[in-house]
Formats: structure tokens, sequence, C-alpha cells
């Protein structure tokens, strides 16, 4: 009988709240997504090349593991929460047929039980599914084509998703229940629960809502204008930016109060009363509101974050696939091989060596020093190596690029230090302007653009400055003169007929055979890739996440609050309103509620938005602007559709139960 | 009775709970008018029918037979914005427990039924401001429930009731959450609207003092109307209409046997 009533319940619970149970197959995704992550093609074909820095990411994922966990807990808490609330007077009806506490609870516990065993058979297929789709997706996206891939079942990812899960709703559960304990059974019998609304003090609800703007104010101009280095900067943007948007809230109560009172003598219809539920949902609920906003806007910027780096990254340039440390001899017996002869697209010598040239680079440091930023690159550059025009030349030919174009007086300044940030663009700036160096006592000009495609295949080399040299001019200044390395490139139908990744990987077979030395391009773009994967995988996920947790955590506070509100809908009833009068009140509600919350987050995030791409992470020079903007636009599609869809079954609840309330056919009960 | 004069006729009213074996019959097809501007009194043990009776009035629930005309127009064939109308302007409710939106202002809960049907708080100021000092509650209209004592609270329900000029008042025990202070204050004020502006108040309670305020009583017993007293408003005090009304419920309660 026991039993039979906890499944009955159980039942109830899901049928009841599509949200409910929505948000707990949401937290076993979220859990099984970011365990698995180990298993997935991307990660595995890392691990063969970047192991140490996949070791590192998968040590850091317990870390995150634990963050989500913390997340998740509010999200299973407001949704326990919510189902609970409703079932107050349930409680107090067992308590006063004679049910003790205990069993009470040990009732909660097995209801508990049984829903997390329901969520987790539904969540878990949904899981393996979407995590499929995203190891398909990704592979795909970065060459590796559907060779590569493999079904992938994680048993530790699936074992730690059901503790985590079942931890964070026993947890839950357990604080929902605490405050039962020690209520009064008349308490949990009593209709309304509802809080009482009284008049904010106007002077106060001014000020927080004076000084929250302010606040925000501050935290945008630091974040667009004084955002540079991470420093103090930071944690006063941070403090404001929090400070604010709780202040703002607390005060946002007072100011609609004012708006609806100078509103009323005009207002027909539920105007008033709507703005009034509106106005008691912030004022009771400004905290929630604060953080679900803080949520949502950690939300857009995460996704925003992870989109420009996972962009950033991919548009670094192929320049060459193989570096072969060895003779052109030995190289050519191994390219002759049948099997990748026709994958070969070109190989030449590269030229770079260290130079002992005496060096007068006092012009061009003058030029560094006088741009802003400069002074640091002008006390530590140097000029230790120099490469052949040819070389880099030949390599350009080979990447589809126009060669440079050097006359005798003229040399050009190569960096391989990435185009992000001020380093490039001041280097870039000080060529531009028409510096000079002088070199064994002649003067040379540089070339009006900066060269930064790098030499080698492998991008764990990198030339903090060299000067790329006519070939006579190399030959008489270079200390080593014969070759530094060979380059190969493969051809593009290789490239394409079998994904990048597995073309070199095959080449890079035929090579170890032989036993020579070489880097490819495949460590560089398994550098690449685990950049893109950890930190823009990451950060889209708890964005992902925190969006998920910020709509329900809103969504529920409203049902809450409209659940304890029931009494305030049937005394509308009687009073002659409508049912479809008061489900379009809820459904403005909802819409200003959840508005409420975007509002401010949108705003926000546009300035850090704004900030993240003028301060501290620049979006490399030659990132295509319609990538950009096609991402950012599919990202926000994404948002918008979220919203949609949260706040479209926010108002399917909010007006199922109130026309629910037209069925009980009023308060009244024989006498 | 002049059928000129009737606002309100109840005919062979029945409601029945329940099917089958578990059916209870609530109302037993109770017929009886209301006369415009009078002050009516129901009266009957707990289970006597007599909220339910009220309700059906009120369109909260439906009655199993019989008619309910108000003004020549039966109500139990409203549906969707006649009812809605019907609700909030043709009659106005005060409940026991008051039924103020909390988080609205007295103001606003007072003009709320005319929000509804499309009139705003400024096209009846005056109305209100009337209202408001004949149930000496203007000193408070820009608090919120929570701010006001039981008293105050039902009197602003009252205010709310009356307000949309509706043709009938139908009050579920009003002074059943109020101290005898208050309940006197409120019946002393609902009986002067009664008389000055001439409304007709229809009043469930199981309050003898309250029920002396009325102008007729009626007695309900198992689903039926089982005994009337007429006040004779020109010779009889409300503290003698009292007294009879005590015999009659000590009578009641003691069983039909003893009955008048």
């Amino acid at each position: 009988m026991f039993f039979k009533q906890v499944y009955r319940n159980a039942a109830k619970n899901r049928k009841g709240s599509g949200l409910f149970f929505g948000s707990l197959v949401i937290a076993i995704v979220a859990f099984y997504t970011l365990l698995s992550l180990g298993e997935q093609d991307v990660m595995r074909f890392l691990a063969t090349v970047e192991s140490d820095a996949v070791k590192k990411l998968l040590a850091l994922l317990p870390v995150v593991y634990v963050i989500s966990l913390f997340f998740v807990f509010f999200l299973v808490y407001f949704a326990c929460k919510y189902q609970t609330d409703n079932r107050r007077r349930e409680f107090g009806m067992y308590l006063m047929l004679g049910m003790k506490r205990s069993r009470l609870f040990f009732m909660l516990f097995c209801e508990t039980v049984w829903s997390s065993l329901v969520s987790l058979l539904i969540g878990l297929p949904v899981s393996l599914f979407l995590t499929e789709g995203i190891s398909l997706a990704t592979a795909k996206l970065v060459g590796l084509g559907l060779i590569g891939h493999r079904f992938s079942l994680s048993i530790p990812a699936i074992l730690w998703t059901v503790c985590g899960f079942v931890l964070v709703q026993m947890f839950a559960m357990l604080i929902i229940c605490i405050p039962f304990g020690r209520t009064e059974p008349a308490e949990l019998l009593r209709f309304d629960a509802s809080k009482r609304q009284t008049e904010q003090s106007k002077a106060k609800s001014s000020a927080f809502f004076v000084l929250g703007i302010l606040l925000l104010l501050t935290a945008y101009y630091l974040g667009i204008f004084h955002l540079r280095n991470l420093d103090i900067t930071v944690l006063i943007l941070l403090l404001s930016g929090i400070l604010g948007t709780f202040s703002l809230y607390r005060g946002l109560g007072g100011f609609l109060g004012r708006r609806i009172h100078r509103k009323a003598p005009d207002a027909r219809g539920l105007a008033t009363f709507t703005g009034r539920q509106v106005q008691e949902n912030v004022i009771h609920q400004h905290q929630a509101l604060a953080v679900s906003s803080l949520l949502l806007l950690m939300a857009l910027t995460c996704v925003s974050y992870g989109i420009s780096l996972g962009i950033g990254r991919a548009t670094d340039t192929r320049s060459t696939d193989f570096s072969i440390f060895a003779s052109e001899a030995e190289i050519e017996a191994v390219l002759e091989d049948e099997e990748i002869h026709d994958m070969i697209r070109s190989v030449y010598p590269v030229y770079l060596s260290r130079t002992e040239a005496a060096i007068d680079d006092s012009v061009i440091k003058e030029a560094l020093r006088k741009i802003d930023g400069g002074e640091a690159i002008a006390q530590s550059i140097h000029w230790d190596y120099v490469i052949s025009q040819g070389s880099y030349n030949q390599m350009m030919a080979a990447m589809g690029k126009d060669p440079i174009d050097l006359d005798g007086e003229t040399v050009a300044l190569f960096s391989s230090m990435g185009r992000e940030g001020d380093f490039f663009s001041i280097l870039d700036r000080a060529v531009e302007g028409g510096a000079s160096i002088q070199m064994n006592g002649r003067e040379y000009s540089f070339y009006p653009s900066l060269c930064y495609d790098n030499i080698v295949a492998d991008r764990a080399i990198t030339l903090y400055a060299a000067l790329i040299v006519p070939d006579p001019m190399f030959a008489e200044i270079a200390l080593k003169t014969e070759s530094y390395c060979q380059n190969v490139h493969l051809t593009d139908a290789a490239a394409e007929e079998m994904g990048l990744m597995q073309a070199i990987q095959k080449v890079d077979g035929k090579l170890d055979a032989a036993g020579l030395e070489y880097d490819s391009f495949l460590a560089g773009i398994g550098r690449n890739l685990f950049y893109t994967v950890s930190a823009s995988y990451l950060t889209i996920y708890l964005g992902i996440l925190f969006l998920l947790i910020a709509n329900t955590v809103i969504g529920l506070k409203y049902l809450i609050g409209q659940r304890q509100n029931k009494h305030r809908y049937l005394t509308l009833l009687t009073l002659g309103a409508g049912t479809e009068e008061l489900c379009s009140s809820a459904k403005k509600q909802i819409q200003t509620f959840f508005s409420l919350v975007l509002a401010v987050a949108v705003i926000s995030s546009a300035a850090a938005i704004v900030s993240m791409f003028t301060g501290l992470t620049k979006l490399p020079i030659g990132t295509s602007a319609v990538t950009v903007i096609t991402l950012a636009g599919i990202a926000l599609l994404v948002f918008v559709l979220t919203e949609a869809i949260y706040i479209h079954v926010v108002k399917k609840t909010a007006c199922r139960e109130i026309c629910s309330l037209e069925k009980i056919g009023g308060r009244g009960v024989a006498s | 009775m002049n059928t000129t004069d009737r606002i309100l006729r109840v005919d062979s009213l029945t409601k029945t709970y329940g099917k089958g074996g578990n059916k209870t019959e609530a109302l037993r097809g109770i017929t009886f008018d209301v006369r415009e501007g009078e002050f009516l009194g129901i009266m009957g043990a707990s289970g006597s029918g007599k909220t339910t009776l009220l309700n059906c009035i009120a369109t909260m629930i439906r009655p199993t037979s019989g008619k309910v005309i108000l003004r020549g127009q039966d109500i139990s064939e409203f549906r969707g914005s006649r009812l809605a109308d019907y609700r909030g302007r043709i009659i106005g409710y005060l409940f026991q427990e008051f039924e103020l939106l909390d988080n609205l202002t007295a103001r606003e809960n007072i003009t709320l039924p005319l929000a509804l049907h499309g009139k705003t708080a400024r096209e009846a100021e005056g109305k209100m401001r009337k209202l408001a000092s004949m149930l000496d509650i203007a000193g408070v209209l820009d608090q919120f429930p929570s701010q006001l004592s039981g008293g105050q609270k039902q009197r602003v329900a009252a205010a709310r009731a009356f307000i949309a000029n509706p043709d009938l008042v139908l009050a579920d025990e009003p002074t059943g959450a109020l101290d005898s202070k208050n309940s006197k204050i409120l019946m002393d004020q609902l009986a002067s609207v009664n008389r000055e502006l001439g409304k007709t108040i229809m009043m469930v309670t199981h309050d003898a003092n309250a029920a002396s305020y009325c102008s007729r009583i009626l007695f309900i017993q198992d689903g039926r109307v089982f005994h009337e007293l007429r006040r004779h408003t020109e010779k009889e005090s409300t503290a003698a209409f009292y007294e009879r009304i005590v015999t009659v419920t000590a009578q009641l309660g003691g069983g039909g046997a003893n009955v008048l």
C-alpha cells in the first residue's frame, strides 16, 4: 500500500509538471555530457598527439563537475520545491491523519528515488544520443571524418552521472524537508502561503534603484574602457556589476509600484492586478531575479567567449604539413613510397639560421617606443635569426599566397608569436611607419607588412622576431648556410578525400617507420584543437548550463508564486473576470517577469562582449567577420529559441492551472 | 408580493452532490422571492444548505434543477461574457474571509470590479468617495490589506461589493471573521447602505446579532425553507427582533416539534 502510494505520487508529479521532470532530465544530460568528454572522438584523437594536454584537461573535469553539481543543485532544488509547495496541504492532511513525520519523510525519500530512476531511464539515452551527435559533429568539423567515429558508452561517466544526480536530488529534498519538520499541520493545511505585500519606502527603493544603475554603468565603463589586464580593475568591475544588479532589482519593486499607482486611475481590466503581481514577484524574488540575471549574463558571455575562442583558434593558418629534419635523399626515399607519393604536393628546404651580423636597431626601437605600449617590445626585441626569402616565398606559394618581394635594400620582419593581442599590431605599425635597421653598416628599410606564417610545421617552435633577407644576403650573414629542415605540403585532393587529419596520420606512419625526425602540422592542430575543445567546449557547456538553470529558476519562481496566490484568481473569477482574461494577465506577467531578468542580462552582456573584443581578448586579425556574425547569429537564435520555449512552457502551465480553478467552481462548500 | 418589486426569484432549486449511494441533497426544491431594497437574512444550522443556496445564486456552482431568475432572466443560462458581466456588475459578493487581493491597495481592490468591466477608477471617483466615507475607510484607501484591521478589511470588501452598483449583494457570513465590536460597526454600515442607497442585500449568517439587522429572515433546514421571520420595521427595534430570532433558533435546535 505504502509503495503503491509512492509510485502513484511520483507518477502524478511527473505528469503534473513537465518543467519539473524536464529539469531533472536536463541535470542528467548536463552531467553525462561533461563526464563523457574523454570518450569523444576529438578527445580520443587528441590523446594520441597531445596526451599531456588532454590528461591535464581531463584532470580539470572533476572541478567542472563539482561546479556543475553546485549549479545543477539549484535547478533541482527549485524543481523539487515547486513540487513540494504544491503538496503542502496533502502533507498537512497526512500528518492530521496520524502519519508520523519520519514516515512522511521516508515516503518523500522513496518518491525521490523513484523519480530519479525514471529520470535516469529517460535522461541517459537522451544524453548518449546527444553526446554521439556532438562527437560526430565536432569530428566532422575538425576534419576527422566519419572513419574515425566510434560509438562510445562511458561506464564511469554513467556511474558518476547517477551518483551526482541522486546526491543532488537527495540533498535538495533534505533541505526542502527540514522546514517541514518544524511546520505545524495547520500551517501546511492553510490555503494561502503567500507573503504579504507592503509598500516599500519610497526613498529607500529609489536609492537602491539609482545606486544599481550607477554601479552597473560604472561596471560597463570599466569593462569597455579600462579592462586591459587582470588587475584590481577586474575586482572593482565584478563587485560593482554584481552589487549593481542586486541593488537594481531591490529598488525595482518600488519603481514599478509608483508607476502602477500613477496609472491606476485610468487602468481598465486586469492592468493594475497584472502590474501588482509583477511588482510583488519583484519585491519578494529580487534576489532570485538578480541571480538569474547574472546567470544569464554568464551564459551569454560564456557562449560568446567560447565561440570567439573557437573562431580564433580555427583561423590559425596551415602553413606547412611536415618539417622533416633529415637529408634530401632520406626524405625523397620515404616520399617515393607508392601509397603516399600522390599525396605530396611540394617539398622544399627551409633556410633558417642564427646570425652574428653587426645590427644597429636604434631606428626601429625608436619607432616602437613612439607607439603606445611599444616600450616593452623595444626593450626585449632581438635579432638573432634570419630566414631566406626563397624559403619563405616557396612556403607562400605552397599556401597559395603572394610572395614577398625584397629588393637589395629591404628586409622583412617576421614573427610567429600569433596575431592576437597588441604585440602583432605594434610591430606591424612600426614597420608600416617606415622604420629601418642597419646590418654590417648598411641601412635596410623594412618590407611594409609583417610576415607571420609559421616557417615550420610545429607551432611549439615560435620565433619572437627574425629577419627575412634576400638569399645572397642570407648566405653572407647566416651562421649555418645548409638547410634547417625540409618542408612538405600535401595536396588539397588528399586532404579533401581522406580528411586532413587522416591524410597527415598516414604520412606520419611512413615517416615514423623510416625513423626520421620530424614535426607535423598534426601536433600543431592537436594543440589548436586542444585549446578549441578545452576552452570553447567547456565555456559553451557552462554557458548552456547557466542558461537552462536561470530560465528554470525564473519559470519555477513564477509558478510557485502563482500557485501560492491561487485564491486571488478565484476571487477574480467571482468578481467577474473570465478565465481568458486571467490567462492573458498571467501571460503578460510571465512575459514581463522574464523580460525584467533578460533586459538587464542582455544589456550587461552587450557591454561584456564589447569589453571582451576590445580589451582582454581581441579577435585575431583576419578573422572573417561573416563567420563571426553567422556564429553569433546562430548563438543568438538558439538563445532566443530557448527563451521562447521556456516562456511558452511556463505560460502553458500557468494557464492550465488557471483553467483548473474554474473547474473547481469556486471556494464554496455546502454548509 | 407585487411582482414589480421582485428582484430575484428562486424557484424549486435543488442541488445534489455525489452519485448513487453517495448522493447528498443539499437543496431540496427551495422557492422564495427577494424584493428590491430588501435586507434578507438566511439562517440555518451547519449543513442546512444555506451556503450552497448562496453559491448557486452567485453562479459559483450550478444547481441540479430549478431556476434562479434575476430581473426576469434565468441566470443558469448565462455563459461566457454574460456570466462574467453578471458576476461583477449585477451581483456583488462579500466573503467571510474578505478575499481582498493582498497585493493591491484598498483603493485598487475597491475599483477592481469596475476595471474588470471596462471602467476606470477615475470615472467612479465620486462614487468611491461616497462609499468610503459611508463605510469609514476614506483614510486607508492607499494602504495594502496587510496594513488594515479585520474590520477595515471587511469594510473595504463591502465597498468593493457595492462599487459597481450591483442589483444584489450576496454576503456569506460577513461577520464570521470579526470580533463583536467590528461586527456591529460593519452591520450598522451595511444597514445604512441598504437604507440610504436602497441596495438589496442577501446575507447568510449564523449570528443572530447580525441577522437582527435584516428586514426578513428565511430559516433553512435540510435544504428546504423551514420558517420565515419578518421585522416590523416601523415599530420593532433591532433588540426585539433579535429576541425573536434567538427564540426561533433555539426552537430549530430543539427539533421540529417545538417550531412555531
